[in-house]
């Protein structure tokens, strides 16, 4: 005690300061920890959660694409693919080297790949190499020792079974674009999904592309999966069943084999599309795997335009194949009767100018179905003055001429029928703006400014078929779940123009039409089918002129395209089939065969089934 | 060495069952944070009962070996240990001396020597010698009325100066700066001339710029980490910010035993050692962290009480030098793991994994305890 005082230390003060310092100190610790744990507690909460749980997303294989018979056009196939999780590897770089070296590619294009998707998180796979063959998968997988970090994936992959036949209708797929992203259509999509792009594959991609699984699971620190937390599976899309009757389908995609142009056949009753061929094609496939860009530029903006349907995007002339509207039109307003005969000498003047027959020394006096018979351009030039621009025009537009016909594919185009009034509004220079009389009987024969699709000359014949009815042609007939249940059924058919033509005007017309592939003279003989099959073909040729004549001698690229538009049995007419071919020459010496090739694919299998019974 | 009843009828339980208390706590959290379902089972065979956690059966050892070393500091009287604080003190730089000599090194620093296959770390024990030593520097020249001026302060920089110059050297920052604390509050405790402290004060912030650019990177970005944790996560914030995710998310009530996914994912690093607390929050919530504060609390408090009762000047400041030890590095420990101060290595006392904190901890815990026994026997003398 007396040692204590004679030090003067104060220990009371001193022990007394140091127990509020160190008071004071754990209270800013535990308001460190409220802060923390209570106020802050919901956020950290999350983080953790997100430390630990690891999203996978399981890509749902997509429909299936089959025909009305149930054929399958479009499947899936196990692809795979080699993909990079830089979590995984001690040296990316190093890894990516002996990828390239182990398949003998060049080091720098797999390191752009994996650059290209930096915008990944480091635990989520980088795709190196898309689809590739099985000898690659093998040779990885005898070098995984060497290959830290990487990995194969099975998906499925989409395949087409039979490559560039029917392509522009089933389309192709592709990963979704930034642009696709932000369109309210592809809400609920993400980065690197892989969405239809063209044709059935897009414009049926509701159906076809299922919902992905989503799979959680937790990994530790260094990104090892501990276990699942949750799974949701994925589910496959809807099976897409088209209106396609493949068997007519390949006949198309033959008969167009190494030409340009388009097939259409159709179901006249119910506007049911039971091919449609565009040549040249593509091969989806080409989609599936790495598209260099080359091919790329060469599918779009190519010589050939090879992603251009034809048969709904092709716009043409259509030729004599108009002379049935025309015949229609002259016969309902009254200015010829089916009997009156007009003298064709082989060329027709009004006033200074001077237009050609086709058949230089002329058919001689004919009615209406030996003009159509014989395609007499003077008899057509006579009922086209007869009728003026604007009758003209308001037939064509009835048989849905000039108008997108509905088909749920592709952007269609429109086509053009001129007239007074179009005249007016396209143009500006005020000369060009009158309609002179000189114009109409270029249109009278299909030439001209009219352009048309092969789907809208195929859809007007079909009208005068059913009796009148023009129709807005499909393609899907119904869509089932992957196990078969119908969800969408094959809709009523649907009129957009009843024809102001009356019934009889349209036999005549039919007969006519008979007598083009039936009688002697006719210029569509060339689509007669076997009379095995017992089934008479009718149709209408037409030749339309990329230019005039004079101009277009010994030039391949300007050479006429030729049609033929025809429906058969004649009597009880159950498809409608169109064919035009670019710079193909006569449409009766080209087109002809084609559409009796499609038509002989039909009645075979018909003929087939009626003898096995 | 006598032990007679009298002593055990002055031995404070109440710091006893607190210097247990923490430690099995710390074992509890521990075993979680070592858990490890399987592998380590057939490591312990010859133990009695499934441990799945190698980290809690070896800090149970320490514990016991803790406790015995506390029972043989007990035993021996305050008197012989303030005889020997110097040469306990040389012995202890003469370790630190060894460990730059022969010393282990790993990430860098060489800290650790290694004694029959034991890694111990003597910069730890190093802290209890220095208690022992300014201690007894100061009973024997105690301050003057007003406190201690500058002449009288540099044996006392002296022997402050030599430990933390060589812990420096391994390096070793953050023991050396708690050696310094320690040695700077025993003096500070002792008395200093206001004006004089005052001019140290200037002193130190001065010296700061020029200490700041002798840092090594990693001790500056572990600084920086501090002030802007966020921008850099996966580097030297890494550790702060998992870290704060696992004390954050444990919320009030904790994620339940075994239950926190930050320990067991591993995303908290060093779980076992300075971020412990971590674990602690995680798994126990608020409720967990704020019983055990309480705990340390209730040590300082306990360890104080022996320096307000003591008889003599040694005695008094061994005990306030070891209060003040275990204060130190718990502020600093938790400070750290709650994202308010730099990372530096400081154990959390009793409580981290690592047997030279603990038996260095428990010796100076025997210290106290055997001060707080014998705190009668002068009166007796003098009476």
């Amino acid at each position: 005690m007396a040692r204590m005082e004679k030090l003067s230390l104060d220990l009371n003060t001193r022990v007394l300061v140091s127990l509020w310092v160190s008071l004071l100190v754990l209270a800013v610790i535990i308001v460190r920890l409220w802060y923390l744990q209570i106020v802050k507690g919901a956020d950290f909460r999350r983080a953790s959660e997100n430390n630990r749980l690891r999203t996978i997303y399981i890509p749902a294989p997509r429909g299936k694409i089959l025909d009305r018979f149930g054929n399958v056009i479009v499947r899936n196939r196990p692809s795979f693919n080699i993909e990079l999780v830089m979590e995984d590897t001690p040296d990316p770089q190093a890894t990516i080297g002996q990828l390239a070296d182990i398949l003998g590619l060049s080091v720098e294009l797999l390191t752009e790949r994996v650059k290209d998707q930096r915008k990944r998180r480091r635990f989520q796979p980088r795709l190196v190499l898309k689809d590739v063959d099985y000898e690659t998968v093998a040779r990885v997988s005898a070098n995984r020792y060497r290959l830290p970090g990487i990995s194969i994936s099975v998906v499925p992959a989409r395949e087409y079974i039979y490559g560039s036949l029917a392509a522009h209708i089933v389309g192709y797929i592709g990963e979704i674009s930034r642009r696709q992203l932000n369109e309210p259509k592809f809400s609920g999509y993400m980065m690197g999904d892989i969405v239809g792009q063209y044709g059935i594959e897009a414009r049926q991609e509701r159906f076809l592309k299922g919902e992905r699984g989503i799979r959680k699971v937790i990994v530790n620190a260094v990104g090892v999966r501990i276990a699942e937390y949750s799974y949701t599976p994925e589910l496959s899309g809807n099976d897409v069943v088209l209106t396609i009757d493949l068997n007519l389908q390949e006949a198309a995609h033959g008969a167009l084999k190494g030409k340009r142009g388009a097939i259409v056949a159709m179901d006249p009753s119910t506007g049911a599309i039971l091919a449609l061929e565009s040549s040249p094609s593509f091969n989806p496939n080409i989609f599936t795997g790495d598209l260099d860009p080359d091919t790329w530029r060469d599918l779009v903006t190519g010589p050939d335009k090879k992603l251009t349907n034809r048969a709904v995007q092709g716009g043409y002339p259509p030729g004599s194949v108009f002379k049935i509207i025309m015949a229609a039109a002259g016969l309902s307003e009254g200015v010829v009767t089916a009997g009156e005969q007009i003298k064709c000498p082989g060329f027709w003047r009004l006033g200074s100018r001077v237009f050609r027959c086709h058949k230089r020394d002329g058919h001689g006096p004919v009615s209406l179905i030996p003009a159509i018979q014989k395609s007499c351009d003077v008899y057509f030039y006579t009922v086209g003055q007869r009728l003026g621009i604007d009758r003209i025009h308001n037939y064509a537009r009835e048989f849905g001429l000039g108008e997108k016909t509905g088909l749920n594919l592709v952007e269609e185009l429109r086509g053009t029928v001129p007239s007074t009034e179009w005249k007016r509004r396209y143009f500006k220079d005020p000369e060009q703006k009158k309609w002179y009389p000189g114009e109409t009987p270029s249109v009278a024969i299909g030439q001209g400014a009219l352009v048309v699709t092969p789907l809208q000359m195929v859809r007007a014949i079909a009208a005068v078929v059913n009796g009148g009815r023009v129709l807005e042609p499909y393609i899907l007939k119904q869509v089932k779940t992957a196990d078969g249940r119908v969800i969408l059924s094959e809709r009523e058919p649907v009129v957009k123009h009843t024809l102001p033509v009356p019934e009889k005007y349209l036999r005549l017309i039919r007969k006519a039409m008979e007598a083009v592939v039936n009688k002697p003279g006719g210029t569509g003989r060339r689509a007669a089918l076997d009379p095995k099959y017992g089934v008479k073909v009718a149709g209408k040729t037409g030749t339309s002129q990329v230019v005039a004549e004079h101009l277009s001698v010994g030039r391949e690229d300007l050479k006429d395209h030729a049609w033929f538009v025809g429906y058969a049995p004649a009597d009880r007419p159950q498809l409608v089939v169109g064919a035009l071919i670019e710079n193909a020459g006569h449409g009766g010496a080209v087109a002809a065969p084609a559409v009796k090739e499609v038509m002989e694919a039909y009645f075979r299998r018909q003929l087939q089934t009626d003898n096995e019974k | 060495m006598t032990l007679d009843r009298r002593y055990l009828s002055q031995f404070d339980w109440w710091l006893f069952a607190v210097s247990l208390l923490i430690p099995l706590a710390g074992l509890t959290v521990l075993y979680s944070a070592g858990y490890d379902p399987g592998a380590l089972r057939k490591a312990f065979s010859w133990l009695p009962g499934e441990y799945y956690s190698a980290t809690f059966v070896r800090q149970g050892v320490f514990l016991i070996a803790g406790i015995i070393v506390a029972l043989i500091t007990i035993a021996i009287p305050t008197q012989k240990w303030e005889r020997y604080s110097y040469l306990i003190y040389f012995m202890a730089l003469l370790s630190l001396v060894a460990v730059l000599l022969f010393g282990q090194s790993s990430h860098g620093s060489r800290r650790w020597l290694l004694l029959g296959g034991i890694r111990i770390q003597p910069s730890e024990f190093v802290k209890v010698a220095l208690i022992l030593a300014v201690a007894r520097y100061i009973s024997k020249h105690p301050p003057p009325v007003g406190g201690y001026g500058f002449k009288n302060l540099i044996p006392l920089a002296i022997i402050i100066g030599l430990p933390m110059a060589l812990i420096v050297r391994q390096p070793d920052l953050g023991t050396a700066l708690a050696v310094g604390a320690i040695g700077a509050a025993m003096t500070l405790f002792a008395g200093i001339k206001p004006k004089v402290l005052a001019i140290l004060a200037a002193a130190v912030l001065i010296a700061a710029v020029p200490l700041w650019e002798s840092l090594k990177p990693y001790q500056q970005r572990r600084i920086m980490a501090l002030l802007d944790s966020e921008s850099d996560a996966r580097g030297s914030g890494y550790h702060v910010n998992q870290s704060k995710i696992a004390i954050g998310s444990g919320g009030f009530s904790g994620k339940g035993f075994l239950k926190g996914t930050q320990t067991q994912l591993e995303f908290l690093p060093e779980h076992t050692t300075d971020f412990v607390f971590a674990v602690l929050a995680e798994e126990w919530g608020f409720l967990g962290s704020v019983c055990v504060l309480a705990l340390y609390f209730l040590l300082i408090y306990r360890i104080l009480r022996v320096t307000l009762k003591s008889y003599d000047l040694f005695p008094a400041l061994v005990a306030f030098g070891v209060a003040f030890l275990v204060f130190f590095h718990m502020a600093v420990n938790i400070g750290m793991v709650l994202g308010m101060l730099p990372v530096v290595g400081l154990p959390l006392p009793l409580f981290s994994y690592g047997g030279s904190s603990m038996l260095t901890v428990m010796f100076a815990i025997g210290l106290v305890l055997g001060i707080s026994m014998r705190r009668l026997t002068f009166i007796g003398k003098i009476g």
